[in-house]
């Protein structure tokens, strides 16, 4: 278990570095200069240039960039959003809706879409199944963008019970998560169907398998072996779906932000793109990677906990 | 029924001599095949249409296909033709309008009642009903429905079937022009994916060992890198176009083909089939494209479908964050965007883009379900 | 005395037992009328192709049909209840305590991802109501009894962990943690190598021995029929065309379609070819009329495709379905290398 975790650790890292180097590139080799702006003197952008190395060989560049980063933290300053704000406080300043919001939506999409798939695979082909066959199409198909609009016209302004846009001025938790109720659940419904789907599929399957015979076989109810059995052994690969899954929601939190405005990293970083201000583009990229990537690494952990041939490391 | 030998019942003691006679030979074939032999299309083929879903799916589909090519050409207006003087008009639909729906009104509020009387305000005839009288500090308020093109004065006989946009240019038109450029995305995106993913995955399962591991190894690191940011950067670098959308999509989006065709090619390769043609000196192309490829062409079509909403949504999430195609260019993720910002105002800017998008995605997505069933009957009962 | 009496009495009976299955072409007749009898302490093989019914019995009897199977008629008399009018409820209690099933494939009847010793365990601390200590020593004991060594370390092992046959000990252990008094094995040894098959039959035969256990034998192989069986019923597209005990069926056959599974059966001194049998199965949605097997039969005669035969006595242990037993029918004996070859068995017999 160990030594798997470690592995998984180094290709999250190795990852990272990727990522890191990835985004220097492609922004230095941006046709036009980070600082073309009229407005700031030609003496003040030499000085500037020089502050950030950039007269310097792009080796060397990304050599000070990548100590910068890892040393002091400091992935350059904003400047045209926040002019002169280290990235690093304007990324702090906006993590925690953010995080609230990504971490609920996963929160409400797995035990909705267990619940749902569990019912259909043992529901088979009847009634129930087809009706969550049906919206798990629907809410897997439907881009996560419509249902923030539906959700918000519907539940705001025909049916005003929750507010329209984020509530920034929120001082209590229960006033916050009230105001970020709309986002979560149109972010969690397409997880939630992808869950449900795979669920159902893994436990129709397992139902089926010969080791449920012999626990039946051994005197166990059906409910017991189904349990006790089925469900276990389907959680393997539904854990393979949890990872696509949080790149999506992250993804889909980006328009999500934008439409309830919420204050997040998501919102920051459309905005960032639109003017083109590179630097917290790229450590908002880099900071989104790093979340996906330590989730995805929790995951995996959890993966081989549930799986024993993973974290045993033996078998064909 | 067991029966004594030595006392038989009497039916079968009577049995005629004749029946006894032996009749069976030494000569038993299998069972020849009484049905036509079916080739592997027409089978898939014929069970795909007796998926009610997915027939509907496709025609749906190919409603949307014909749309995006006739209607853009059929409205009269450009994508970009702005007339600022009509703006935000309401969908006004020639037949449908005698219904009461889609007829060019709208409900406006909080009017002082005598500006009614206002010609300015209010043209001769454009006032159909006062829905709501009422009075706010001492002055008389209405709420009033109005034909709103002939109050802003739209020529007679002009018609907008989903309204117009915040600078007066035909939804309609901009719609279907957005969903024929999302089409021509994802189906080059789609196509690209799949190229680049078959000759990879047939490289790496072909020629296995050392090319296999490097090759595999590779993709694992590139599959690594969370999508949605390797997406964004490679739009920042590539810029805005076409182009440069279906390379952004195709950065990692070859991954998934590649290992499906890999995977096929460690099953088939060892094949006495395979080995035999070998052994008869045909060329390694051959052998790929020939002899083992065309059997991992059913899950290679059902794997191109089912990435095709995906390719969809990727690129609308484009246009929406500003990052695929650029105004004064159409796309359902822009149009969305803009939709978004008036929703509680003018909601149908909104309603038509998202149903359209959802019709669409819901549809490819049904239709590779049913396809998936129909080329690979031993999945079937998935979702 | 006792002994002899407690030796005869039935403790399970089969009669007359049809299933059949609901498919897309309509109503597959996997059963058509099976009846035989398992006696105290003896073991009962079922032999026939794959396709010809057997595991549909034996699943009847474990109540585990799938969900399409329709019991048809017939009756499965087990302590004085019919066991294919129990509930679910009621199938608890005899499934595990009283009839163990051993599966085909070991990999596939293991959970995955599950301790072996937890599975044994399971069906102790679940249905038996034993505590978790107990429960412990006993599945170790059973892990001993059948053979595993090093218990201890193996206990907290994964199936993945195990080869084939130690795989198949463990489902034996599970199978008789119940303490059964019927064993039902449903070929048992097939997804084994030839070595470790041998050694695993060896320990379903001790452990017969040693718990007094009465065996159904389920396999399409003749040869483990020898080595395990004290009676045998041959059973083709769902009926049992031959019963007898091993000597009557491997020594004096008279059912065409034994001497054909009798032909095809590899041994050390055959030197002719093997015979396969041609044709393949019926399909038994639409059985045929008249003998199943006819169509595949070189001695089929002109009213095996007529009427069914029914079961002739030869001797008060021996039967057999087919119209060659019929006084008018024309004398037809076994081919001649078949004749050959239980010559040899019987003199390899003879000879110990």
């Amino acid at each position: 278990m160990l030594r798997y975790s470690l592995a998984r650790f180094g290709a999250m890292l190795l990852t990272m570095f990727i990522i890191m180097s990835l985004s220097f590139w492609i922004i230095r080799l941006m046709p036009q200069s980070i600082f073309e702006n009229p407005e700031v003197a030609p003496e003040v952008q030499k000085l500037l240039e020089a502050e950030m190395h950039l007269d310097k060989p792009m080796v060397v560049q990304y050599y000070y960039f990548i100590r910068d980063i890892i040393t002091k933290r400091d992935f350059g300053r904003s400047v045209k959003l926040r002019p002169g704000m280290e990235v690093f406080k304007v990324i702090a300043s906006r993590i925690k809706p953010s995080v609230v919001l990504n971490f609920f939506s996963l929160l409400m999409a797995i035990p909705a879409g267990i619940i749902l798939g569990t019912i259909a695979a043992l529901q088979r082909n009847k009634l129930a199944d087809n009706i969550i066959s049906f919206l798990v199409v629907i809410f897997i198909s439907v881009p996560s963008f419509v249902f923030g609009s539906v959700l918000q016209y519907t539940f705001t302004f025909k049916i005003p019970i929750f507010p329209t846009l984020y509530d920034a001025s929120a001082t209590s938790f229960r006033a916050m998560f009230h105001s970020l109720t709309l986002p979560i659940i149109a972010l969690a419904l397409g997880p939630c169907a992808t869950i449900a789907r795979y669920l159902r599929g893994e436990l129709i399957e397992t139902l089926s398998s010969e080791f449920l015979l012999l626990a039946r076989t051994k005197g166990l109810t059906r409910a017991q072996a189904v349990v006790r059995h089925a469900f276990r052994n389907s959680m393997v690969p539904i854990a393979n779906t949890v990872i696509p899954m949080i790149t999506g929601i992250m993804g889909g939190s980006l328009v999500i932000e934008r439409i309830f405005a919420v204050p997040g990293m998501g919102g920051q970083l459309v905005q960032s793109i639109t003017v083109g201000d590179h630097f917290l583009t790229v450590a908002l990229l880099m900071f989104y990677s790093a979340i996906s990537l330590v989730t995805i690494f929790i995951v995996d952990i959890s993966y081989g906990l549930i799986d024993p041939r993973i974290r045993v490391g033996g078998g064909k | 029924m067991i029966i004594d030998r030595n006392n038989l019942p009497e039916d079968i003691r009577n049995l005629p001599e004749s029946s006894f006679e032996i009749v069976g030979t030494e000569d038993i074939r299998d069972e020849a095949f009484r049905t036509e032999p079916v080739g592997f299309f027409k089978d898939a083929v014929s069970r795909l249409t007796k998926n009610k879903l997915s027939v509907i799916s496709f025609w749906i589909i190919m409603l949307i296909i014909a749309s995006s090519i006739i209607v853009p050409n059929c409205t009269g207006y450009t994508y970009s033709e702005q007339n600022v003087a009509f703006k935000n008009l309401p969908p006004k639909v020639p037949g449908l309008e005698k219904l009461g729906i889609l007829d060019g009104t709208r409900v406006m509020t909080n009017r002082r009642k005598d500006s009614l009387n206002d010609p300015t305000q209010f043209p001769p005839g454009s006032v159909i009903e006062i829905v709501k009288e009422y009075s706010h500090s001492g002055v008389e308020m209405v709420d009033v429905k109005v034909d709103f093109y002939r109050m802003v004065g739209v020529p007679e006989g002009r018609y907008h079937w989903m309204g117009t946009d915040y600078l007066g240019r035909d939804l309609c038109t901009r719609l279907f022009l957005g969903a024929r450029i999302s089409l021509i995305i994802a189906f080059f995106s789609v196509v690209t994916n799949i190229c680049i993913g078959i000759i990879y995955g047939a490289c790496s399962g072909y020629y296995g060992g050392r090319v296999d591991m490097m090759l595999t190894h590779f993709a694992e690191i590139l599959d690594g890198l969370p999508y949605i940011v390797v997406t964004i950067l490679f739009m920042l670098l590539l810029g805005s176009g076409m182009v440069s959308i279906v390379l952004a999509l195709t950065v990692t989006g070859w991954i998934g083909t590649s290992r499906l065709v890999r995977a096929q090619f460690y099953r088939f390769k060892g094949r006495e089939y395979v080995l035999a043609a070998r052994t008869l000196g045909v060329k390694d192309r051959a052998l790929i494209f020939r002899h083992i490829l065309p059997n991992a062409i059913g899950p290679i079509i059902t794997r191109a479908m089912i990435s095709i909403p995906g390719a969809i949504f990727s690129e609308s999430f484009l246009a929406y964050i500003g990052l695929g195609i650029k105004p004064p260019n159409p796309s359902i993720g822009i149009l969305l965007s803009d939709g978004q910002k008036v929703l509680l105002q003018y909601p149908y800017q909104t309603v038509f883009p998202a149903v359209l998008i959802s019709l669409l995605m819901v549809s490819f997505n049904l239709f590779a379900n049913g396809l998936r069933d129909a080329l690979d009957p031993t999945q079937r009962g998935e979702v | 005395m006792a002994e002899d009496r407690n030796k005869n009495e039935v403790i399970l009976q089969v009669k007359d037992l049809r299933i059949s299955f609901r498919a897309y072409g309509g109503l597959v007749k996997a059963v058509r009328g099976v009846s035989f009898d398992l006696k105290r302490g003896e073991t009962v093989a079922i032999v026939g192709e794959s396709g010809s019914g057997k595991s549909v019995s034996i699943k009847a009897i474990m109540g585990i049909l799938p969900g399409n199977a329709i019991i048809e008629g017939g009756e499965i008399l087990y302590g004085g209840m019919d066991l294919t009018k129990l509930t679910e409820e009621e199938f608890h209690k005899i499934r595990g305590k009283r009839i163990g099933l051993i599966f085909q494939d070991p990999l596939s009847s293991l959970n995955p991802i599950m301790k072996v010793g937890a599975q044994i365990m399971e069906a102790l601390i679940l249905s038996q109501k034993m505590d978790k200590k107990a429960a412990r020593i006993r599945a170790l004991e059973l892990m001993e009894a059948v053979g595993i060594p090093d218990v201890e370390r193996r206990f907290h092992q994964y199936p993945f962990q195990f080869s084939g046959g130690m795989r198949q000990r463990i489902v034996i252990a599970i199978a008789l943690a119940g303490d059964p008094e019927i064993l039902i094995c449903d070929e048992p040894t097939t997804a084994l190598d030839v070595t470790v098959q041998a050694r695993i039959l060896e320990l379903i035969n001790k452990i017969k021995e040693d718990r007094h256990l009465s065996v159904i034998f389920i396999t399409h192989d003749l040869g483990v029929v020898a080595q395990m069986a004290d009676r045998v019923n041959v059973m083709y597209a769902g009926k049992i065309v031959e019963t007898g005990t091993t000597e009557e069926i491997f020594f004096s056959p008279v059912h065409p379609y034994t001497w054909a599974l009798l032909s095809s059966m590899p041994d050390l001194e055959t030197k002719e070819r093997l015979l396969s049998i041609p044709g393949a199965p019926p399909n038994m949605i639409a059985p045929p009329p008249g003998d199943a097997f006819s169509v595949r039969n070189r001695y089929a005669m002109k009213i095996d495709f007529e009427k069914e035969p029914p079961l002739f006595k030869i001797t008060d242990t021996h039967y057999a379905a087919t119209w060659l037993l019929h006084p008018k029918a024309p004398p037809v004996q076994m081919p001649e290398a078949l004749r050959a070859r239980i010559e040899r068995m019987r003199r390899a017999v003879a000879n110990g």
